[in-house]
């Protein structure tokens, strides 16, 4: 197998030569090699250093096809709320950054290291700060349980060599590495995390039964941060009334609605007695309909 | 009479913000109808699976329903929506069995659907370029924790201890392997 990635690699290394001319020039095809035998390395554990850099790097090809909304109270309160759920799961301290992007189909996306980006179509179609702490919460349930970087870690050796391509082609983006979030582009990790975005990673569905599990994270989290944990029932209601038809929108990569209200149906009543706030006044004074 | 659904339906046209979607569901199994949110409220009627509803509110684990000139409180799992609500450019978006027709066409769902959607597909993220500025601005909004706490504060949002409801343990955030 590694055998086989080094070829591709120095096959790559040649071409790419050509492809990238002036850019690559001073680029050692070795060094190219260097990085691939780390990547492969880095297939097996991602140092939770690398796991943000890998999620900056998704997250930063993300925002390079959808804008993030202009609006900073809105960033800042989806941050307020998205960050006090987090800080009730297994892993408060990472860099916690949630992001709302200005379009209208309606999903978020959570990427490793603890980047979330909800989009501004689903944000108008919720009702209450615990129906968005419900779907911030499915999110942050999947970082907690890694499901996003297993994905990426288990996928085919195409991918990497793949990586290695963006990674460099990144070097021109990044500016030479002036801003921190340039040189964070740099990094092979993050080329990993635009590699694996251009290849599709956010259009794939997870396995349906790391979604049920991130549903039933999702309602204990909003729980223990005091909402109402039928939010995230009142944003499955809602997206079971929506008919298909958005290609990358949620409904295209998560079991169905019904599906995962039945599924929560089972464990729900154990939450009963923890009667949550859903504090909608508050969300409608920052969500604009 | 007349004039009140009327006026209703240009009230909510006009501010959708207030447009709390009329929704309609049906009851998916035999279920009581109470007069308020709990186990232990007076059950009003018993409604057969099917019944037509209209949600008014939500509160916890019920929902308050109008249908057949009665007004209550029922289970929230005990519901079914219907997928009625288009959302793509091309679907032609009228709300139609969503709101009964009153409300056809004058909400934010129906706006959306005829203006056309700002998408994002599959091909977004294949051509997507890195863009390090909005990443930069994106983690510029990053709330610490004493900043999360005093906003929970505000809301009187408190901590409960509860453990997942699942047999799974969650993954350490040690990293390490189960």
């Amino acid at each position: 197998m590694r055998i086989a990635l080094m070829l591709v690699l120095a096959l790559f290394a040649a071409s790419a030569q050509a492809q990238f001319g002036n850019f690559l020039k001073n680029i050692d095809p070795g060094k190219i090699l260097e990085t691939g035998k780390k990547l492969v390395e880095a297939n097996k554990e991602y140092t939770q250093e690398e796991e943000i850099q890998l999620g900056q790097g998704l997250t930063a090809g993300l925002l390079g096809g959808a804008p993030l909304h202009k609006d900073e109270r809105l960033q800042r309160y989806v941050n307020r709320v998205g960050r006090w759920v987090a800080l009730h799961s297994e892993r408060p301290d990472l860099p916690w950054s949630f992001g709302v992007i200005d379009v209208d189909t309606i999903n978020a996306f959570a990427m490793p290291g603890g980047m979330i980006v909800i989009s501004n179509g689903l944000l108008k179609k919720l009702q209450s700060e615990s129906e968005l702490a419900g779907a911030l919460a499915h999110e942050v349930a999947h970082v907690v349980q890694k499901h996003q970087l297993k994905a990426i870690q288990s996928g085919q050796l195409s991918d990497v060599a793949q990586t290695v391509a963006t990674e460099y082609a990144n070097q021109r983006i990044a500016g030479g590495g002036a801003s921190a979030a340039g040189k964070v582009l740099g990094t092979a990790a993050a080329g990993v995390g635009i590699g694996v975005l251009k290849d599709g990673f956010l259009v794939k569905p997870l396995d349906r039964d790391k979604e049920f599990e991130a549903d039933k994270m999702g309602i204990v989290l909003a729980a223990r941060a005091g909402y109402d944990p039928y939010g995230l029932v009142a944003v499955l209601q809602m997206l079971a009334q929506i008919k298909g038809g958005d290609e990358a929108g949620i409904l295209s990569t998560h079991p169905s609605p019904n599906d995962r209200i039945a599924e929560l149906e089972k464990v729900m009543p154990a939450l009963d007695k923890y009667a949550g706030q859903s504090l909608d006044a508050r969300f409608r004074q920052v969500v604009a309909k | 009479m007349r004039w009140r659904p009327f006026l209703l339906a240009v009230f909510l046209a006009a501010a959708p913000g207030f447009a709390f979607a009329q929704e309609q569901a049906f009851t998916n199994r035999s279920t009581e109808l109470k007069d308020r949110g709990a186990n232990d409220a007076k059950t009003i009627a018993t409604l057969p699976e099917n019944t037509a509803v209209k949600v008014v509110q939500r509160g916890g684990g019920w929902t308050k329903v109008e249908g057949g000139g009665q007004s209550g409180w029922v289970r929230a799992f005990h519901l079914r929506f219907p997928a009625t609500v288009e959302t793509s450019s091309s679907g032609g978006g009228m709300l139609g069995g969503l709101t009964g027709g009153l409300f056809g066409g004058k909400t934010r769902q129906a706006t959306t659907a005829t203006v056309g959607i700002r998408g994002l597909s599959a091909e977004d993220f294949k051509n997507a370029n890195p863009d390090a500025g909005a990443l930069a601005k994106m983690e510029s909004f990053r709330v610490d924790k004493a900043g999360a706490q005093a906003f929970a504060r505000e809301a009187k949002l408190s901590s409960v201890s509860i453990n997942y409801l699942m047999e799974e343990a969650v993954q350490s955030s040690s990293g390490r392997r189960r």
